[in-house]
């Protein structure tokens, strides 16, 4: 253990439950410990801070004793790839999770005012289960001398620009969703219905901003460098990030609708609990290898897997039992009726659709889990989704659609009609334009038809409130207009994507789609780039230009990577991923034989024993760039003799050509053998033959002609998707900012709402809160 | 408002009972290999791929190699499509398809690579790269 480190671990579990316990304390009536307990909490975040800053020195200075260090970087790796190291593995990104909430406590702490005890209380606890785990598994654990002198790598597809800042914004987003969980319990356990939601909204504002731009920037990375053609593959690493969102989005619908209207506290009570629940279940899902059969990525067991489930469990259960117990004192309003088409339906409406979304999909990625109780586990294909997600996602963007021009008291049909005339010849014309363009199937034209209508709506209400000059409000409309411009997006590159299949002879134009296609050469790696393949691409109208899809051996592993090359336009992306590289090969004479330690494998009458590997590991543990590997054999002819022959073999990691030694078959004059391959990891070797079989046609390899097979893909309007999320996001910002201004004057407010007692003097002398109206 | 819970109520169950139709229609179990010799439907088997099995016909793109259980008992699979890039590194594949006359019509293949770098990966450094894969 490299023990600075695994100190400040401790100190961050001791003060975060010295500061849990205090501020219980205060709650029960000891004020004079607030000051103790602040303390404690400052404390904690040092030593969060601590324990980051000193993976992040180790890390930076290679030290490569350490396991997690080890384990993640190496000495090639330029600044910003050591950096990402930090999250490459679970402890670091553990570790990244609690230094986000650890420093987003400091201003919980100061915006929760008089509930800030029981609201620190349940925020320390959301975390401490974290810091416990990092105790028991470790960042800092030292491996056993002697110490290796470079570390084994970051995976090559994580060094992505991407990928560096995908984990730490996606981390924000589930620290800070603890802020309206532990408002939401505090809320619960403190009977303070009302004054939690204004503080609470900023929070899962945040959590909505970051969480969706870390989903976006996932898709983005897989788009450009999986080259399987997509952005979305709804593996569950995606799908548990996507649930916890879409609850998200439920939740910040909800307090938007408990601000306006004072009702529906049920609701965002029980909305808070589960977006944070579907985060912890997430994360037993991807973390405990529970899934490890059902998804290309490796999820690996640390042994945590207890530790996890007690943090759902503990959690879960706590909010179902603190929600049973309040159910009934949960103040309900008595109301007058709101009409069926007024906006409060709609909201309830759409927090509906959000919520079975979420819960479609997350049946969908616990399938495995669910059907191992009832015999063979199963996995659900990747049709569900989309067969559920499409209904749902007409609903909600239709709903959408309709907020603009249905107010809180109501509206009658006749009268909506009237407004949404302009927007429904939009949707309409959308459509038109599709089918001329070639769209046929009737379920992407519905959506197209309302993805149209909502945007055009919410287009209107953010034009009516910019000349008002009350831009700052529209916030929720801006993004439901990039919704609507994501969903046509979503629809037209997905349905109609054009995908086809080629390989390319070198210099030989083949015709694939509408253009045609000239493999050229394979441009040689350097430095600073990978190894790629040089594709002349021939578009009609004469257009034409260089494609250089990527494809290269990752020189610490052997795994061999591939990297699509994107052709952007306004309207569509040509998208071409290699498949595969054939270097050609000119005729050969030889036969070539695979040969596994220890047995003996007879070519026409001579016995081919694999004795034995002997190869110069300390060089390539020094990091040496050619490896010399001897291989010998016990080869037994057909005249009964029986000889001992060892073969050499240099293999060179730089990507030069082996060479090989080449040895006469004892006891079969004229033969020629030698060693093409080796495996050490598997135990096998393969020799090629020359000279010594009966049939001369076993001998002989015909000449194959050097090509690349290519996926080429028309991916028409995918930019919509990112334009569409960029237009969400900004609306999303908006909100934000409207409501982070709000929920600092009206905490004031709030608290006359919630009649708080005397004893805080705040409340007594703050203003009433301004009526508010959603916006 | 007692209206828009009652919508949201009947909208939410008839949803989630799609959603478990869908499911159950989709999914696809896991099975050994005598078990998908049996089945009729979509299935997914995992094996370690049998290095000197696989075959791959250039002209047809079809994609042939056997899988092996941890028995040691042997599966032929049959994909249609380009080799997967990492195909040959694989620790283990799962084949998603139908089985048909003797052998997994895949249509889809899931390649398992070994992210994590530790232990044996040092060692598979040392292995001469595969000339055209």
């Amino acid at each position: 253990m490299f023990w600075p480190g695994v100190a400040a671990i401790w100190g961050a579990l001791f003060a975060g439950v010295a500061s849990a316990v205090t501020y219980w304390r205060v709650d029960r009536g000891r004020r004079d410990l607030l000051v103790f307990a602040r303390t404690t909490y400052a404390a904690f975040v040092a030593c969060v801070v601590a324990s980051a800053a000193i993976l992040m020195t180790l890390l930076l200075q290679h030290r490569f004793d350490v396991s997690y260090v080890n384990s993640y970087s190496s000495l090639e790796l330029p600044l910003h790839f050591l950096i990402s190291t930090f999250w490459a593995g679970q402890e670091g990104s553990f570790l990244l999770w609690i230094l986000w909430g650890s420093l987003i406590g400091l201003f919980v702490w100061r915006s929760a005012k008089e509930q800030e005890a029981p609201v620190m209380v349940v925020y320390l606890a959301t975390f401490l289960g974290l810091v416990a785990i990092l105790c028991k598994q470790s960042p800092f654990r030292l491996l056993p001398p002697p110490y290796p002198e470079d570390g084994v790598g970051l995976n090559p597809l994580l060094q992505d620009p991407w990928m560096v800042i995908h984990p730490p914004v996606m981390f924000i987003g589930f620290a800070s969703l603890s802020v309206p969980f532990s408002f939401a319990i505090a809320a619960l356990w403190k009977k303070r219905w009302d004054g939690w939601i204004a503080r609470a909204v900023p929070w899962a504002l945040l959590t909505f901003l970051t969480l969706g731009t870390a989903i976006l920037m996932g898709g983005y990375w897989a788009y450009k460098t999986l080259g399987w053609g997509g952005y979305w593959g709804w593996d569950p690493v995606e799908n548990t990030s996507l649930v916890p969102w879409l609850f998200t989005a439920a939740l910040v619908h909800g307090m938007f609708l408990q601000r306006a209207r004072k009702r529906h506290r049920k609701v965002n009570l029980l909305l808070a609990c589960t977006a944070y629940a579907t985060i912890l279940y997430g994360t037993f899902l991807t973390r405990s290898g529970v899934l490890a059969d059902f998804s290309v990525h490796s999820f690996i067991d640390l042994g945590i897997t207890g530790w996890l489930v007690a943090i759902l469990g503990t959690f879960v259960g706590l909010s179902v039992v603190l929600l049973a117990w309040r159910w009934r004192s949960i103040p309900v309003e008595s109301e007058e009726e709101s009409p069926l088409l007024s906006r409060s339906v709609l909201f309830v409406l759409g927090i509906a659709v959000f919520c079975v979304l979420g819960g479609v999909i997350l049946l969908g990625t616990s399938a495995p889990l669910l059907t191992r109780l009832s015999g063979n586990p199963s996995q659900v294909q990747t049709a569900f989704y989309g067969k559920t997600t499409s209904p749902a996602g007409f609903l909600l963007v239709f709903l959408a659609g309709l907020v603009p021009f249905v107010s809180w008291k109501g509206e009658s049909g006749a009268g909506l009609f009237r407004s949404a005339r302009r927007s429904l010849i939009v949707g309409a014309a959308v459509v038109l334009l599709a089918v001329l363009l070639g769209a046929t199937r009737a379920d992407s034209l519905i959506l197209l038809f309302v993805a149209g209508f909502a945007a055009d709506m919410n287009l209107q209400a953010v034009l009516r409130k910019a000349k008002n000059g009350k831009l700052s409000g529209a916030g929720g409309y801006l993004a439901h207009v990039g919704v609507g411009i994501m969903l046509a997006g979503i629809v037209i590159s997905g349905a109609y994507a054009v995908s086809k299949r080629a390989t390319l002879k070198v210099n030989v134009p083949t015709k694939v789609g509408d253009a045609t296609l000239t493999f050229l050469r394979v441009v040689p790696g350097t430095a600073q780039t990978k190894q790629a393949m040089e594709v002349k691409v021939d578009r009609p109208g004469g257009r034409s230009f260089y494609a250089y899809p990527k494809m290269y051996t990752n020189s610490r592993t052997g795994q061999l990577m591939a990297n699509p090359s994107i052709k952007s336009s306004a309207t569509m992306d040509l998208y071409i991923a290699p498949q595969q590289y054939d270097p050609g090969q000119p005729e050969t004479f030889g036969r070539d034989v695979r040969l596994t330690k220890g047995t003996t494998t007879n070519i026409d009458g001579t016995g081919f024993t694999f004795r034995d590997f002997n190869a110069d590991r300390s060089a390539m543990m020094r990091g040496e760039k050619t490896i010399l590997v001897l291989t010998d054999l016990t080869i037994t002819p057909p005249d009964g003799s029986k000889h001992d022959v060892t073969l050499k073999f240099v293999f060179h990691l730089d990507g030069r050509e082996a060479e090989a030694q080449e040895l006469e078959i004892p006891g079969v004059p004229g033969s020629k053998m030698r060693v093409v391959q080796v495996s050490p990891n598997d135990g096998a070797a393969v020799l090629r033959l020359v000279g010594i079989s009966k049939d001369p046609k076993d001998e002989h390899q015909a000449a194959t002609v050097e090509s690349l097979s290519v996926d080429v893909t028309r991916k028409p309007l995918i930019a919509l998707v990112w334009g569409g999320f960029y237009v969400m996001m900004a609306g999303g910002v908006l909100a934000f900012v409207k409501r982070a201004r709000d929920a600092r004057r009206a905490v004031l407010g709030a608290e006359a709402a919630d009649r708080v007692p005397a004893e805080s003097p705040v409340a007594a002398t703050g203003p009433a809160m301004p009526a508010h109206t959603r916006s | 408002m007692k209206k828009g819970y009652w919508i949201a109520a009947a909208l939410t169950l008839a949803f989630v009972g799609f959603g478990l139709t869908a499911f159950q229609k989709t999914l696809t179990p896991y099975l050994s290999f005598d078990e998908a010799t049996k089945s009729k439907g979509v299935v997914q088997v995992m094996g370690a791929l049998d290095k000197q099995s696989d075959r791959y016909d250039t002209g047809r793109e079809e994609l042939s190699f056997d899988l092996l259980d941890p028995q040691g008992r042997r599966m032929p699979v049959m994909y249609r499509g380009i080799r997967p890039g990492n195909f040959k590194d694989a620790i283990s594949i799962v084949a998603i398809g139908r089985y048909k006359e003797g052998r997994i019509e895949a249509e889809k293949l899931l390649v398992k690579c070994p992210s994590k770098y530790q232990g044996a990966e040092v060692e598979k450094a040392y292995a001469a790269k595969p000339s055209s894969s």
